[in-house]
């Protein structure tokens, strides 16, 4: 079975790319395996220009100093054990980024840098906020000062309320650091505020990439007009159709041989060639998109 | 500290002052003072526990027992709680061919009664040492503690705080002894506590069938044994090591319970 295949994507430095998706699409899959946290069974990660499957232990642990990531569970990544000091001075004790006297004045600055008071380096997790415990795990990130961040649904786990408070912060450490992100979601109204480019995947494939702009505004991909098309809108007043998905995903064991989406398309065009033959990205409008059917303008009646 | 983390610390001073000093000024354990009239004397003044089946003063053989009895056993749950800290670490962080083996070695530390091993190495051995001993026991004891650690570690290895420091660059060694151990001992701790009275009755019943500390030498759970026959005449007896191993166990529980929770900070 396979979780993820054929994705591709390139990300330039200080630049966010969104990767949307729904649960059990490979979103995470893809993230870790960017940072080889996954191995993956075939393809090609290249970071700064070098193959990452081709360095030792020894220079990927190295390389590992340039790329973070930031978990969605801000319970399960921290570890209960060891003071909020003792985690977000991991990193630089690791690769020696401070002598060992200046540590603890670094891990100070980090968290008041990510918002959080000095003071809170003695304590255990426990104590905190699932806000509070991501904005640790942005310190932890940060302590090696990346170039760029895998951000695994850095705020769905958080309240409402505090996901803005989060996602500012990253905002603004974006721009403060040049950072580069991997910004992974489900939610595209998010996605809006923070990505220069957007790729949706459906079941383990990029159905669709390109400018944060055109592929929210002018969606191409049935499956990603469909997504869009959920999102809430805010004004009353607009005329809003929304695109309801029949049926679930099929099994990832048991894709259909053609395009993945074919089992719940509604695209009118859609014909036999959908069901015998894998769409690949090809350009459509400003955007590529993996779908026979698809035509520039399409999205533009369905928003 | 809680009521519960000072009554063990205050069992603790009073077992290690029986051991350190008891023995130093207590009579000659092993001196029979009147066979004649002198057995089986209850508590008074002059023997402060009675005295035994051969007039020995009871209060004096508790106290030359403590050395053997805590100190076979505190020897004996380090030597199994180390090996089985390494050997479960190991079968539970690796992957593979050496993983299946430790696993299989592990398992069939557990399938073999342990009772019958140590009869076997004491025997084979002939005259123990009391140090041997200890160790012997300490040697058959880890895999109950190997098995507790492996679950642990898998559990623990693949927790998204394992990933964020594999991320960071960590070394696997680093991880395993910084993020991984912390979170596998506490069960560990709990094992321990019972395996310190584990080890005290092991050791009784292995002296009684005269692998364990010779006669005349007394130890918690020698005494024990010996005083079965005539528990009904003389009850104190029984009374005096059966609650001194009530203490030294409730010591061991106590302080461990207060350990594990000063490791385990979140849970109350």
């Amino acid at each position: 079975m396979r979780a993820v295949e054929d994705v591709s994507f390139a990300i330039a430095a200080g630049e966010t790319l969104a990767l949307v998706g729904e649960s059990g699409s490979g979103k995470s899959t893809v993230g870790r395996a960017v940072l080889r946290l996954e191995e993956p069974t075939a393809g090609r990660v290249r970071f700064e220009g070098t193959d990452l499957a081709t360095l030792t232990p020894r220079a990927l642990r190295e390389a590992r100093r340039r790329m973070q990531i930031v978990f969605q569970d801000p319970f399960a990544s921290l570890n209960p054990r060891r003071t909020i000091g003792a985690s977000v001075a991991e990193g630089l004790e690791i690769h020696g980024i401070v002598p060992r006297e200046e540590i603890g004045d670094r891990v100070s600055h980090l968290l008041e840098e990510v918002g959080l008071d000095a003071s809170f380096a003695s304590r255990y997790p426990h104590e905190f906020s699932g806000g509070q415990r991501q904005r640790i795990g942005i310190a932890r990130a940060l302590a090696v000062a990346p170039t760029f961040i895998v951000c695994d649904e850095p705020v769905s786990a958080l309240d409402v309320s505090v996901q803005a408070q989060v996602l500012n912060l990253l905002l603004d450490l974006r721009t403060q650091r040049g950072l580069a992100y991997l910004f992974i979601a489900h939610d595209l109204a998010l996605v809006h505020q923070i990505a220069d480019r957007v790729a949706v995947m459906y079941l383990g494939t990029i159905v669709e990439i390109g400018p944060a702009r055109a592929v929210i505004g002018a969606p191409s991909h049935p499956y990603t007009r469909a997504l869009v098309s959920a999102v809430p809108e805010p004004d009353p007043t607009k005329a809003k159709t929304r695109i309801v998905l029949e049926g679930d995903p099929p099994s990832p064991s048991a894709l259909p041989i053609g395009c993945p989406f074919v089992t719940r398309c509604f695209h009118p065009a859609k014909d036999a060639r959908c069901s015998t033959e894998r769409p690949h990205l090809r350009p459509v409008g400003d955007q590529q998109v993996a779908c026979h059917c698809a035509a520039p303008g399409d999205g533009a009646a369905s928003t | 500290m809680t009521t519960q983390t000072k009554f063990g610390l205050g069992l603790l001073a009073l077992l290690t002052l029986l051991a350190v000093v008891g023995p130093l000024v207590a009579a000659d354990p092993n001196a029979q003072r009147d066979l004649l009239n002198g057995t089986l004397q209850p508590p008074s003044l002059a023997h402060l526990l009675g005295t035994d089946e051969f007039s020995r003063d009871v209060f004096s053989r508790l106290a030359s027992g403590a050395r053997i009895s805590l100190g076979v056993a505190v020897v004996a749950v380090a030597v199994a709680a180390f090996l089985g800290m390494v050997i479960g670490l190991a079968a539970g962080a690796s992957d593979g061919g050496l993983s299946g083996l430790l696993r299989r070695c592990i398992d069939i530390g557990l399938a073999v009664p342990r009772i019958v091993v140590l009869l076997v190495l004491l025997s084979a051995i002939g005259t123990v040492p009391m140090w041997l001993f200890a160790l012997v026991l300490g040697a058959t004891g880890w895999p109950a503690m190997a098995r507790l650690i492996r679950g642990e570690t898998l559990r623990l290895r693949h927790a998204q705080f394992v990933a964020a420091a594999r991320a960071l660059g960590a070394p696997e060694v680093r991880i395993l002894w910084r993020e991984i151990l912390p979170g596998a001992l506490p069960p560990v701790l709990v094992a321990a506590t019972l395996g310190v009275a584990d080890a005290m009755l092991l050791e009784a019943g292995l002296s009684f069938l005269g692998l364990g500390a010779p006669p005349p030498a007394a130890s918690w759970g020698g005494m024990l044994l010996e005083s079965r026959s005539v528990m009904a005449v003389a009850p104190w007896l029984v009374l005096a090591p059966g609650l001194a191993l009530v203490a030294a166990t409730s010591a061991a529980t106590l302080l461990g319970d207060a350990l594990r929770r000063r490791l385990q900070p979140d849970a109350k």
